[in-house]
């Protein structure tokens, strides 16, 4: 099982980096989100929270790639003919679809590089990580952490074919609610507990208390426990989503 | 008549085969839901920062809406051809590449302004933003101008379609960067120069100040020199659209590469 998990995502994280498609969402959408940050912020009030604002585009993207590769996922084979060849295929699904999840959110490593560089030769930003050791055990984290929130999301979006536009449409209702740019105090009040259900949430805690000076290791518990609670809770939803599809005989209805 | 009907006809009909959003499965999730959370977010960082009002997000990003609909609509509607492999069966038949193409502009156009107002309505009740009645008549000449400016570029992308396959690509880069320069939520002057010269060459730079400038309380003959601009630089796009169309279609059959993947 580990080996299947650990060549899975291996596998996944090499035929995504040669997508153009994916690369372009991984590295150049980042940037955006980063730049207008970086304005906002500079011509605002808060020119301290520039390097926040590059981790927080790096967690932003990781959630928008995750978001939309994790929904259409199941499309994805689908449309490759693979779908039901998995799923007939001895090893758990749920072994085969986590690896692909996870390796979306992966992704962010080449948006972590992007947009640290970036800021740093266009913004002068200055890239000093006050817990290097914590920031480099807060990123896997963070994002195993994401990719198992997409593996919930593509657990119950299996029977619906327009998965990845509903995917798609998650991305800022998430950055909203997860306070990754906007500090979570000036939303409405329901949102900060909402906020803790959320992986993004604690996965930039972990990036920005590592980084900032800070204590991130409750941050990086909160990321594993709500990758476990994620995981027990795409079994439950896959297990019932692909019975009803075996039954409708659905699964390769494109 | 034949052209007229192929221009109309022919449009809406290309429009709903090609255009894959508008099942409503993907239409309202992407184009009405997803603006409205655009809004949203850009609205509150702008509040975190303490930079702008909610007005100048909500308009900013609400007219930005159009490129969305106008770029992955045009580039859907004629790259789309060639992922249905029906590109080379057009491009044999006798009818006029114009009225073609060009009547396909039309319900995008058409999209593009109801998602924009759509964007514009529920973004204003939920940020509570009051748009004064005033304001609505050259609202609406904004997002026209900026729905055919972004149409006109749309067609380039569309074009692209004839060339290669992913044209998605190209209006994603575009959309990204008509975010960040072209004054949807970093006021322009806080952009370097060269960025700013950019920036009034692409559509919506100047639709998005006109509008700004009317719910400021500018009359829309106030802000008529603003709407030409954007306009005009629309007709640049589309000629240059039609143009790379033309180049495309000969390029394909010189090389037989119409339905290479």
């Amino acid at each position: 099982m580990i080996r299947l998990l650990r060549n899975g995502v291996v596998l996944q994280f090499k035929i995504l980096s040669r997508s153009a498609f994916d690369m372009l969402n991984a590295i150049f959408w980042p940037l955006v989100f980063a730049t207008i940050a970086y304005y906002v912020f500079r011509a605002g009030s808060e020119p301290e929270s520039l390097f926040t604002a590059s981790l927080g585009a790096t967690v932003m993207t990781m959630w928008g790639t995750v978001g939309i590769g994790a929904s259409g996922a199941i499309q994805w084979q689908r449309r490759l003919g693979t779908l039901e060849l998995l799923i007939g295929s001895p090893a758990p699904f749920i072994a085969i679809l986590a690896p692909l999840t996870i390796a979306f959110s992966g992704l962010g490593i080449y948006s972590l590089a992007a947009t640290l560089v970036w800021g740093r030769v266009l913004f002068g930003i200055p890239i000093d990580v006050v817990h290097p050791i914590w920031f480099v055990i807060s990123l896997p984290a963070c994002i195993v952490a994401i990719g198992m929130l997409g593996l919930l999301v593509a657990s119950v979006f299996v029977l619906y074919r327009a998965a990845v536009h509903l995917g798609n449409s998650l991305e800022y209702p998430m950055w909203l609610a997860t306070g990754l740019l906007i500090p979570l105090s000036i939303l409405p009040g329901w949102v900060t507990p909402v906020s803790w259900l959320l992986a993004p949430t604690w996965g930039m805690r972990a990036l920005r208390e590592s980084a900032l000076g800070g204590s991130p290791l409750p941050a990086i518990g909160m990321c594993l426990g709500v990758s476990v609670a994620y995981g027990l809770l795409a079994i439950v939803f896959l297990r019932y989503f692909e019975r009803l599809a075996r039954a409708k005989a659905a699964f390769a209805l494109s | 008549v034949n052209w007229l009907r192929v221009f109309f006809v022919g449009g809406l009909t290309s429009y709903r085969a090609l255009f894959r959003w508008l099942n409503p499965w993907v239409y309202v999730p992407i184009m009405l839901v997803y603006p409205i959370f655009q809004i949203l977010f850009f609205a509150y960082l702008g509040r975190g920062a303490g930079l702008e009002s909610d007005t100048f997000f909500l308009i900013g990003n609400a007219v930005s809406v159009t490129a969305v609909a106008c770029l992955f609509g045009m580039g859907q509607v004629i790259g789309n051809e060639r992922w249905f492999q029906t590109l080379p069966v057009l491009l044999s038949s006798p009818a006029s590449r114009l009225a073609l193409f060009l009547g396909r502009s039309l319900p995008t156009m058409l999209n593009a302004i109801f998602v924009s107002a759509f964007s514009l309505a529920v973004g204003a009740i939920v940020l509570g933003v009051t748009i004064p009645a005033s304001a609505v008549e050259g609202l609406a000449f904004a997002i026209l101008a900026c729905s055919f400016s972004c149409t006109g570029l749309g067609l380039c992308f569309g074009a692209l379609g004839l060339r290669g396959r992913n044209v998605l690509i190209f209006a994603n880069l575009v959309d990204g960067l008509i975010l960040v320069i072209c004054g949807v939520n970093v006021p322009l002057q806080e952009l370097p120069g060269w960025v700013q010269t950019i920036s009034r060459g692409l559509p919506l730079t100047h639709g998005i100040e006109a509008a700004r400038r009317v719910v400021a309380g500018a009359s829309a003959g106030a802000v008529a020199h603003l709407l030409v601009v954007e306009v005009l630089i629309g007709i640049v796009y589309l000629l240059a659209g039609i143009a790379l169309l033309r180049l495309f279609e000969l390029e394909g059959r010189r090389t037989a590469s119409l339905e290479t993947f």
